[in-house]
């Protein structure tokens, strides 16, 4: 849902770039309107536009005239491949500083993450 | 884009007080703004001003690039329902409506019968026995299926339950969406408001101490928690709203956005960051502002926008 | 122009107020007159004063137009002057209506020699004077009088509240006291009582539209600058 620590057309974007790459919104599938977005979450539906837009923008998202907005081709890869690049800086380096503080080892916490898979049981 | 409304160095002075002390505004068309402020800030006066309902003692005010002193070009396409707004005694909720229907053009009487059946207004009740509630959802549902191009919403929501708060807030979303116009919702509930609005003005004391695009004033501000040295260093050089200090720890509220390196150095500084809501910051903003540091606030509003 | 018709049927959206209520004050007015003359055994013309009530209650609705409906308008962004001129000139045609009324009332009170009971409702003495048009011009005057001093009130309290209906009523007052001051100073006595006995329904009335067209425009001027 949306907070108050950023921007809330960035937090629109992530919510679309999230259901891409969870597949709940298929390549090629149609994208909610603007005004749905708006209503959906009770937002300025210009700020739901500039989220949108965003992603359109960036080749995720294309417009079509007259009919709606759909996921591009390719656009699931797309985001994967952003996702990689930053998974180092937001998640790894966060974990790397936490463990350190409570004195875990970085073998311990390689230990961690490979037993954490049996619980998650594989990746999502 | 030409604005909608325009005023320049507007000050309204009552016998002993200042209403309002030297409003410079520009609103642009199709957008929601939101006029917040304390109770008494000046909100309705502004209003009043914008409207020619009052008169300011001096400054200019433009709207469609006219005045709108009785300037029927002007007025037919403004809507203004104060909160205290009176109507006739004799009349009842169907009357009020039938009446607005006379004079708003864009006047939708279909999305009116939604409206009452939404706040389960009692049509043929008499204006004088309606609840506090009540006659607010009257100002509500004229101010909403009047369409007019340039709505004020005047604190629209005393006296309605939470539920019926939501339904105005939703309905308002939807209708602008599908007909787009310029909407100034005068709220002192920010929370409640914060993401239906796409620019900020702040009123208080008659003076204009925020006026911004509310997404730049989104993470415009932070608050840092952890132990009051630490903090202090981790903040030296910046603009500082409020501090809350607990033993060892402090609480602090700064303006400005943090870079991911800074970030990544409060984690590893073993401090929390939280962010400041809205509401939170005018609160701040405002108390600031009382205090009387009136330059620091000005620089501040800079900073905000670029 | 549109907009000031819009203001008459925005007054006229409750009929209640315009019509409803007159037209009850007078049935009931008469019809109590009635009952009374039926009951007095006086031979001679019975004389009331009940079509007075309707006149009284337009000063009424003089007050009611200006503190419950100007606010109101000013909140449909109705301007000041269509607000102004609607108003009057719905009132206008109430007046011209309730004259027309009034006369044709007149008529069958003296066919009927006083309604049966020779009671004098509409066909008072002096008013009814003469042909018909007299009379109508003076009711209608003084109809239109009486909702402009109410209007005009109701303006000035809206202003300037108690203290301007204040500093107006004593200003009025201190006018009437002076001008009676100077008359019985001047020994004019006897000249104002042959200069009253002299006037005819049409030249009150010619001075009552002076008083009323000076009400209207400082009605006017009080309402450019009122504040809902």
């Amino acid at each position: 849902m949306i907070d108050d620590s950023r921007p809330i057309f960035l937090q629109i974007a992530e919510e679309i770039e999230n259901e891409i790459v969870e597949g709940t919104l298929a390549e090629e599938a149609q994208v909610p309107s603007t005004n749905e977005f708006a209503a959906f979450h009770r937002i300025n539906p210009a700020t739901a536009a500039k989220g949108v837009n965003r992603l359109v923008d960036e080749g995720i998202l294309y417009k079509q005239r007259g009919i709606g907005m759909f996921v591009a081709t390719g656009a699931r890869a797309a985001l994967l491949q952003r996702r990689r690049d930053r998974f180092f800086d937001q998640y790894v380096r966060p974990l790397a500083v936490e463990a350190r503080k409570l004195g875990i080892s970085p073998h311990e916490l390689a230990e961690m993450v490979r037993s954490s898979e049996s619980v998650t049981g594989g990746t999502p | 884009m030409t604005s909608v409304i325009e005023t320049h160095n507007v000050i309204k002075t009552y016998r002993n007080s200042t209403a309002l002390d030297g409003v410079n505004l520009s609103l642009e068309p199709g957008k929601i703004y939101g006029l917040l402020g304390r109770n008494g800030a000046g909100k309705t006066t502004l209003m009043s001003m914008l409207t020619a309902q009052g008169f300011q003692t001096s400054g200019n005010v433009r709207v469609f690039g006219e005045s709108p002193y009785e300037n029927d070009r002007v007025l037919s396409r403004i809507c203004f329902i104060r909160e205290s707004q009176k109507y006739p005694d004799a009349f009842t909720p169907k009357h009020a409506f039938r009446s607005a229907a006379l004079f708003f053009s864009n006047w939708d009487q279909a999305f009116a019968d939604r409206l009452v059946d939404d706040f389960q207004l009692p049509l043929k009740r008499s204006i004088k026995k309606l609840s506090r509630g009540q006659l607010s959802a009257v100002g509500v549902i004229i101010g909403l299926a009047s369409r007019a191009e340039l709505t004020f919403f005047d604190e629209p929501y005393l006296g309605l339950d939470a539920v019926a708060r939501q339904l105005f807030y939703d309905r308002l979303v939807e209708d602008y969406a599908l007909h787009p116009r310029t909407i100034v919702l005068s709220s002192h509930l920010i929370d409640e408001v914060a993401n239906l609005l796409e620019h900020v003005i702040v009123i208080d004391k008659g003076r204009i101490i925020m006026n911004d695009d509310a997404e730049s004033i989104r993470g415009s501000a932070f608050t840092v928690v952890g132990s009051a040295a630490v903090v202090g260093s981790f903040l030296s050089g910046r603009e500082i709203l409020h501090t809350d200090n607990f033993a060892s720890l402090a609480s602090v509220t700064a303006l400005g956005v943090l870079t991911p390196a800074e970030k990544r150095e409060a984690a590893e500084l073993g401090l929390e960051l939280a962010p400041v809501s809205l509401q939170q910051l005018v609160i701040r903003r405002t108390l600031a502002a009382s205090t009387g540091d009136l330059n620091a606030v000005a620089n501040h509003s800079l900073e905000v926008s670029q | 122009m549109n907009r000031i018709v819009n203001v008459m049927r925005m007054q006229l959206i409750n009929r209640w107020t315009f019509i409803g209520i007159p037209a009850v004050i007078l049935v009931a007015s008469f019809g109590l007159s009635w009952l009374i003359w039926s009951l007095v055994p006086y031979e001679g013309a019975k004389y009331s004063g009940g079509s007075q009530a309707i006149m009284w209650y337009f000063l009424a609705l003089g007050i009611q137009s200006l503190t419950m409906t100007f606010p109101f308008s000013q909140g449909l962004s109705i301007s000041r002057k269509a607000f102004f001129l609607g108003t009057l000139g719905l009132f206008s045609i109430i007046a011209v209506v309730t004259t027309a009324l009034y006369y044709v009332l007149s008529l069958i009170e003296v066919a009927t020699d006083g309604w049966g009971v020779n009671g004098r409702f509409f066909a008072l003495e002096w008013i009814a004077e003469g042909s018909g048009l007299p009379m109508m011009v003076f009711y209608f005057t003084v109809m239109m009088v009486l909702f402009l001093i109410g209007f005009w009130a109701a303006t000035i309290y809206k202003r300037w509240q108690t203290t301007g209906l204040l500093v107006t009523g004593i200003g009025a007052a201190l006018i009437v006291v002076g001008l009676v001051f100077y008359i019985t100073r001047a020994e004019l006595w006897g000249q104002v009582g042959q200069f009253l006995g002299s006037q005819s329904q049409l030249s009150v009335a010619g001075w009552l539209a002076v008083v009323g067209v000076a009400l209207a425009g400082g009605s006017y001027l009080t309402l450019r600058r009122a504040v809902p």
